[in-house]
């Protein structure tokens, strides 16, 4: 199989704190906002424990960020990562911006994650798959 | 505009939970420090409510690129080309631009940005009104 063929997978996980995520953005919409999508927003603030889902939506973007192997950087934005939700309650990931422009370039496939949290921690876990052999190796 | 500069150190020392002498100018936040994401947010909060100056996390990119279109700042390859080398060594004094062209990564970057820089971006928002 020639390199341009092959399929690369790599991973990303983080866990967050509740209890820090909640002090960052508790009370200030401007923060939340900087963080979260309206979709998130509308979602998490519809729960009980809506700054768990909110850590673990955090979660979710570093996760996938990690799993692209950038981090926060090259001018992307937390929300462009999107952490949006099927009927089913299963999350899936929809990327816009900065984010989406650097995955089409490096020649994403497919992108999956799963959450899960508590009431002290949430943690992400997200899966990639990449076209283009080395070009996605070597970060 | 010492001030700034031990407003940035304790932001990172507090966000970090790390003793005041494992902070170093020369410090990076996040190869020599750990610094994730959130502590990356925490940081700059603080800075924030300490100095009035607000930065987000996707203002250090626009400050490291500096303005540089993306196909110039980095090749086809997301290697730095030896315009944003010539750039990075401004914001960042403590890299040398011949040593990153045509080696470094643009995703790498972060990974090189110091204490010290990000007082040195911290002072040059506040020239700037802030």
């Amino acid at each position: 199989m020639a390199p341009e063929d092959e399929l690369r997978l790599r991973v990303g996980v983080d866990v967050v704190g509740v209890e820090r995520l909640e002090r960052l953005v508790r009370d200030d919409e401007e923060r939340q906002r900087t963080l979260f999508t309206q979709v998130e927003l509308d979602y998490c603030r519809g729960k009980r424990r809506q700054y768990e889902h909110l850590a673990a939506r955090f979660a979710a973007k570093e996760a996938v960020l990690k799993a692209f192997g950038t981090g926060i950087s090259q001018r992307m934005r937390w929300t462009d990562v999107e952490v949006v939700n099927e009927r089913s309650g299963r999350p899936r990931i929809r990327l816009a911006g900065e984010v989406a422009a650097f995955a089409e370039r490096r020649g994403l496939q497919d992108l999956d994650v799963s959450l899960t949290h508590t009431e002290g921690l949430a943690l992400a876990h997200a899966v990639t798959v990449w076209s283009g052999g080395d070009r996605c190796a070597s970060t | 505009m010492a001030d700034v500069d031990s407003a940035v150190k304790e932001a990172v020392v507090e966000a970090l939970a790390l003793d005041d002498d494992e902070v170093t100018p020369e410090s990076t936040l996040m190869d020599d420090l750990g610094a994730e994401s959130i502590d990356l947010l925490d940081i700059l909060f603080r800075i924030e409510k300490s100095t009035g100056v607000k930065i987000e996390a996707s203002d250090l990119g626009d400050y490291i690129q500096g303005g540089i279109p993306d196909d110039e700042f980095s090749d086809e390859n997301e290697v730095i080309t030896a315009k944003g080398a010539e750039h990075l060594s401004k914001v960042m004094p403590q890299t040398n631009a011949s040593d990153l062209e045509g080696t470094l990564k643009a995703e790498e970057v972060m990974s090189l940005f110091t204490v010290q820089n990000l007082g040195e971006m911290v002072k040059s928002r506040d020239g700037a009104g802030g």
